[in-house]
């Protein structure tokens, strides 16, 4: 099995600037807000999307799907996509079982009997998918998509129109699909926690253009830009200044009267440049005391919100009252911290937990 | 004397008193034709019918083609040639039947060439008569089946198109089944308003007994020659047919796939 590249460009009538690759038994969710291109790029793989102003190149290993230079473009039944449409777009006329035989290519197939079992759909061949549950049908779609031995799946929102029981079910059922599956798959979304929990690396995708892509962990720690840290819905984003120290150490000046922290040089900033930084993932806490931890503020509580296991809690720092922190610490946590709106606490923040971009986004399309 | 209702009353040498709504209307017939009376004019009947089916069964290909056309593109001048698809549905009968005889009359570009160059004669002849017949239903066939291609969900297509199905696959696959009620429509729509046109039918075709007369021309005259209770026959067929076409109509319309979601 071969590694899907993607790499394409388009003016109209969806802007698009973007590549990746998704190696093979590999999952790449394609992260972003609605009408961000996340489907126009699936729709490209596949071959959908029609568009004279489409450049770029659409490749599985030696297999070249898509390429303008050369003057290549298969139509979508050449290309041997298994694509979930985000509302199945099972045929409704036909009975399951001829929804997945339908799409059957060669003798190799295994029994459709057999696929059903596998799926958890036996006894379900001769229903229509107006008498199948939303689970049902996407599974249904699913084995649709599976039954043509694509060389790779594309999967659009495939868990959007399913109640949250099942798509729990699903989520399992697809890490399960994992393990047997080795072709590429591509997962567009725009829920971040589902990416985090499916994908392998994520993409994330704005306006068109690929923003940044990698680990979800290493991507949600480290956005590479203040878009991308709106988009990954990281709350905690700063205006500052970076400054170089002793080799390794940098010095970040948050605001005009001085609040300095250190943080860590990558060697990737000049001294003196503005930038954006956000508190990203672990590496925070509250305390009591400020401990002697090196980054330590002061901060007044403001508001303080029980959310069940969780609290949402805001934070204004003494030092710079026009600033707001927001954390989601556990609310045990904050009981024993006898922690009241009003009261202060200690914001400890680990220099790894603060991320630098410069200000200015990297051009687009420059995903590492 | 046949039985005769009781609004009716033939007097001495045909001369009759007619009595429709606003007032009464003296007509003049001959006691002759009053004798001739028959049931069901089963030549014309026959005429009708086979109109009827031609018409369906030939505009029925075309009517898919154009409808789909027309439901699946998007173009400048579309609303216009929708426009005029769908305005023998709304000019009167006669007028559509008046330039239908000028168009196909051997004074024409088209009745001359005809004339010149084969037998065929599209005046006061079976051919003209399913010609013109053609031409008029074409709103009748293609609306129904425009509306359901149009229904059609365009990913359904494009799943088509991934499961590896062709154009022509998905066409016979998807696209036909799942437009099927509107075909039925189509059919059934055309083919009752083929039984029941009258205007166009008697400028183009005249009445030529076997050729074309058709029932709603033979009621017609049945009426004009006082042989109520033939007209009452026949009249109640073509309700009958009407009826059965509609209900074909309303049960394909309920059975369509794509409702079932």
């Amino acid at each position: 099995m071969a590694t899907l590249q993607v790499q394409v460009r388009n003016a109209t009538p969806m802007e698009l600037d973007a590549s990746f690759e998704c190696a093979a038994g590999e999952v790449v969710a394609l992260v972003g807000p609605s009408g961000s291109g996340k489907t126009s790029l699936l729709r490209a793989i596949a071959g959908l999307l029609k568009s004279r102003t489409l450049r770029g190149r659409v490749a599985i290993g030696d297999d070249v799907w898509f390429d303008s230079e050369r003057g290549v473009e298969l139509a979508p039944q050449q290309r041997r996509a298994g694509l979930v449409f985000q509302h199945y777009a099972l045929f409704p006329h036909l009975t399951a079982a001829e929804n997945v035989a339908i799409a059957r290519r060669g003798a190799g197939a295994s029994p459709i009997a057999e696929v059903f079992r596998r799926l958890g759909l036996a006894g379900l061949e001769h229903r229509r998918p107006a008498h199948l549950s939303g689970g049902q049908q996407q599974r249904v779609a699913l084995a649709r998509a599976l039954a043509g031995e694509p060389k790779v799946l594309l999967l659009d929102e495939p868990f959007s129109a399913v109640d949250a029981p099942s798509r729990q079910t699903l989520y399992h059922e697809l890490a399960a699909l994992r393990q047997t599956l080795s072709t590429p798959m591509v997962l567009v979304t725009h829920d971040l926690a589902e990416a985090r929990r499916l994908a392998d690396r994520v993409v994330i995708v704005d306006r068109g253009h690929s923003l940044q892509s990698g680990s979800p962990a290493h991507v949600f720690a480290s956005p590479r830009n203040a878009r991308v840290a709106e988009l990954v819905g990281i709350q905690n984003h700063f205006e500052g200044t970076f400054h170089k120290q002793e080799p390794g150490w940098g010095r970040l000046d948050w605001g005009r009267d001085g609040l300095s922290l250190r943080v860590i040089d990558k060697n990737r900033l000049p001294d003196g440049c503005a930038v954006t930084w956000v508190i990203a993932g672990e590496g925070v806490d509250l305390a009591r005391e400020a401990g002697g931890e090196t980054n330590a503020l002061r901060c007044e509580i403001v508001e303080q919100l029980a959310l069940g296991e969780t609290s949402l809690c805001t934070l204004r720092p003494v030092a710079l009252p026009g600033e707001r922190v927001t954390l989601n610490p556990a609310t045990s946590h904050l009981r024993l911290l006898a922690a009241q709106v009003g009261g202060s606490l200690w914001l400890r923040i680990a220099p790894e937990a603060i991320h630098i971009m410069p200000v200015k986004a990297l051009e687009p399309g420059q995903a590492t | 004397m046949q039985k005769m209702h009781g609004f009716m009353r033939p007097k001495a040498h045909g001369r009759v008193i007619f009595c429709a709504g606003s007032g009464f209307v003296p007509i003049r017939r001959s006691a002759q034709r009053l004798r001739h009376n028959r049931r069901m004019d089963w030549q014309a009947a026959r005429v009708s019918l086979l109109l009827a089916v031609l018409t369906a069964a030939l505009l029925l290909p075309p009517g898919v083609a154009v409808a789909r056309w027309l439901a699946l593109t998007s173009w400048r001048g579309k609303p216009l040639a929708e426009a005029l698809l769908m305005l023998p549905l709304l000019l009167p009968p006669t007028v559509v039947g008046f330039y239908l005889l000028l168009l196909f009359g051997q004074a024409s570009i088209i009745g001359a060439w005809l004339a010149a160059h084969s037998s065929v004669r599209l005046v006061f002849s079976f051919d003209g008569l399913l010609l013109a017949s053609l031409l008029i239903n074409l709103p009748f066939m293609v609306q129904p089946i425009q509306r359901t291609f149009a229904a059609i969900p365009h990913s359904l297509r494009e799943a088509a198109w991934v499961c590896g199905l062709g154009r022509w696959r998905t066409f016979t696959r998807i696209e036909l089944p799942l437009a099927w009620p509107g075909l039925v429509s189509g059919v059934a729509l055309t083919a009752a308003h083929t039984l029941g046109e009258f205007g166009v039918v008697l400028m183009v075709g005249g009445s030529i007994p076997g050729q074309t007369r058709t029932l709603s021309i033979a009621i017609f005259d049945r009426v004009q020659a006082f042989d109520l209770h033939a007209a009452h026959v026949m009249a109640l067929a073509l309700v009958l047919c009407s009826v059965v076409a509609v209900a074909l109509v309303f049960a394909a319309d309920r059975r369509r796939p794509l409702q079932e979601r």
